[in-house]
């Protein structure tokens, strides 16, 4: 029962980040490429991206290498790496907005491709590896193998679960009380938690 | 007797409620709004999403706008050598025709994010591209941010709306944002900067706010509230010289005077002017791309 708890707790709180960075992340693009409609086309399709690519690349894993605790240092990583957002994304979203000739207007293929750059060089890896904690967590729990609908439907609804939260809580919330930058200081301090989570010893010995 | 008084009765209701209703002349959707043409009583109204961005008396184009864009026209008063400006969303185009009209020498460049917006202004609105009216489609901020002119005057008058309200965009809003607009003005330039709300009533908190983040940037930043709607227009200068209503008005009629300007209510305009900042601006924040809460209607500061 405490396994469900635990592997439920990281599912809820994985997709609640991903969903804060979706969101905030596309207040922060804004600076750079405008407000425009792109710019949330191409938040929302590389978020997308992100969850079809560390779906299948975390299934993947979970079988080659079936130990949590590698999982934890990739979520420790891009932890440190959303933290760091906002100081390292200036000059690569500056390069991209900058490459095109002054005083000329971008091209219109370029106005709709460049915020799916920028997006993807930002949020893609650290929404990818957030992506990947699902098919762990199944795998974590999958040793009760007569009841994997139950156990896979559990997970995907609490990372769901918790990307409705993040959602809501971004929108209505943490936009209006906190700072953009402090927002991605604490997701990814919350990422490393989760990743130092991961390294729990009951995680650890459930994975047999 | 009492069926046909009532019979007559209602087809004056009826023939009220249809003049009231106003007929559709062209409705689409575009990437960023539903956009509506209306004409109702001799008006033509622009809507997007159901808020009335731009009216237009159909007798003459010239007349039937909203008050707040005539506002607009006070950058002289600072910069009386303008020959070109920038503005910053397009709508109906109220102020882009009136400065056509009136001061035909002057290049006006508009920035509209929405290719639809300016199709609809050249269809219904008498808006005409040509040498001196130039419309650029991009992002206002990533245009300026771009573009190597410097212009005479910047103004500013695009904002999301909606039938819950309207909102200026919030990258348009930071003190980044005027900091760019600045590093884009001529020595004498000005920036106008129109913001839905009032002085101590709706909205006042965005206007307090953008009052202080525009003072966190330019020296001289001066307030005119709309007398027929809610829109305050705000003036930032480069100069830090400061106006008083007096000097403005001595000012606006040398210009009269000399025919630089010829738009015949600028006095009238000058008189709006509220020489003191609004009420408890201080304990406002600084908008800044890091911290800009606009939507949330800066509710947390209202207490």
């Amino acid at each position: 029962m405490k396994i469900y708890l635990l592997t439920g707790f990281v599912s809820f709180f994985s997709g609640f980040a991903i969903m804060v960075l979706e969101i905030i992340g596309a207040r922060f693009l804004a600076r750079d490429f405008g407000s425009t409609f792109y710019v949330w086309i191409s938040q929302i399709g590389v978020v997308m991206i992100a969850l079809g690519a560390g779906y299948y690349i975390g299934g993947w894993i979970a079988d080659k290498i079936p130990r949590v605790s590698f999982l934890g240092v990739l979520l420790v990583i891009v932890g440190v790496i959303t933290f760091l957002i906002p100081n390292i994304s200036t000059p690569i979203i500056e390069y991209i907005v900058q490459r095109h000739p002054i005083d000329k207007p971008i091209p219109e293929i370029w106005q709709r491709l460049d915020p799916v750059i920028g997006s993807a060089l930002v949020f893609l890896l650290p929404c990818l590896v957030l992506a990947m904690v699902s098919p762990f967590m199944i795998k974590i729990l999958s040793r009760d193998i007569k009841n994997i609908g139950k156990i896979s439907g559990f997970i995907i609804a609490g990372s769901t679960l918790g990307g409705i939260v993040g959602v809501f809580a971004s929108g209505f919330l943490l936009i209006d009380i906190m700072r953009i930058s402090s927002i991605f200081k604490v997701v990814g301090m919350l990422v490393v938690v989760l990743g130092l989570f991961c390294q729990l010893k009951c995680l650890k010995t459930s994975e047999k | 007797m009492r069926f046909k008084k009532s019979l007559l009765f209602l087809l004056c209701l009826a023939l009220i409620s249809e003049a009231y209703s106003g007929q559709i002349v062209f409705e689409t959707t575009s990437r960023y709004h539903n956009i509506r043409v209306v004409d109702e009583m001799g008006v033509r109204f622009l809507s997007f999403d159901g808020s009335t961005e731009t009216r237009m008396s159909l007798a003459d184009s010239l007349k039937g706008h909203f008050e707040y864009t005539e506002y607009f026209h006070l950058v002289w008063l600072w910069n009386d050598k303008l020959t070109n400006v920038l503005m910053i969303g397009l709508g109906g185009g109220s102020a882009q025709r009136s400065f056509e009209h009136y001061y035909p020498k002057l290049k006006i460049e508009t920035v509209e994010l929405d290719p639809v917006v300016v199709n609809v202004a050249e269809r219904f609105f008498y808006f005409k591209k040509g040498e001196n009216q130039i419309v650029h489609i991009e992002d206002g901020r990533q245009y300026l941010r771009r573009t190597t002119n410097l212009y005479g005057a910047i103004i500013m008058d695009a904002y999301h709306s909606g039938r819950y309200g309207s909102f200026v965009p919030y990258h348009l809003t930071t003190k980044e944002f005027f900091e760019i607009a600045l590093s884009k003005l001529t020595t004498n330039g000005v920036i106008a900067y129109n913001v839905i709300g009032t002085l101590g009533g709706f909205q006042s908190d965005v206007v307090a706010s953008v009052y202080k983040t525009m003072k966190s940037v330019f020296p001289q930043v001066y307030l005119f509230p709309a007398r027929e709607s809610m829109n305050v227009v705000l003036i930032g200068t480069r100069s830090s010289i400061k106006a008083t209503r007096e000097s403005l008005r001595i000012k606006a009629t040398n210009l009269l005077k000399n025919k630089t300007v010829s738009f015949p209510l600028l006095l009238q305009r000058v008189d709006a002017f509220v020489p003191v900042p609004p009420a408890g601006w201080e304990q406002y924040p600084i908008l800044t791309d890091d911290y800009a809460p606009v939507d949330g209607l800066l509710r947390p500061f209202e207490r």
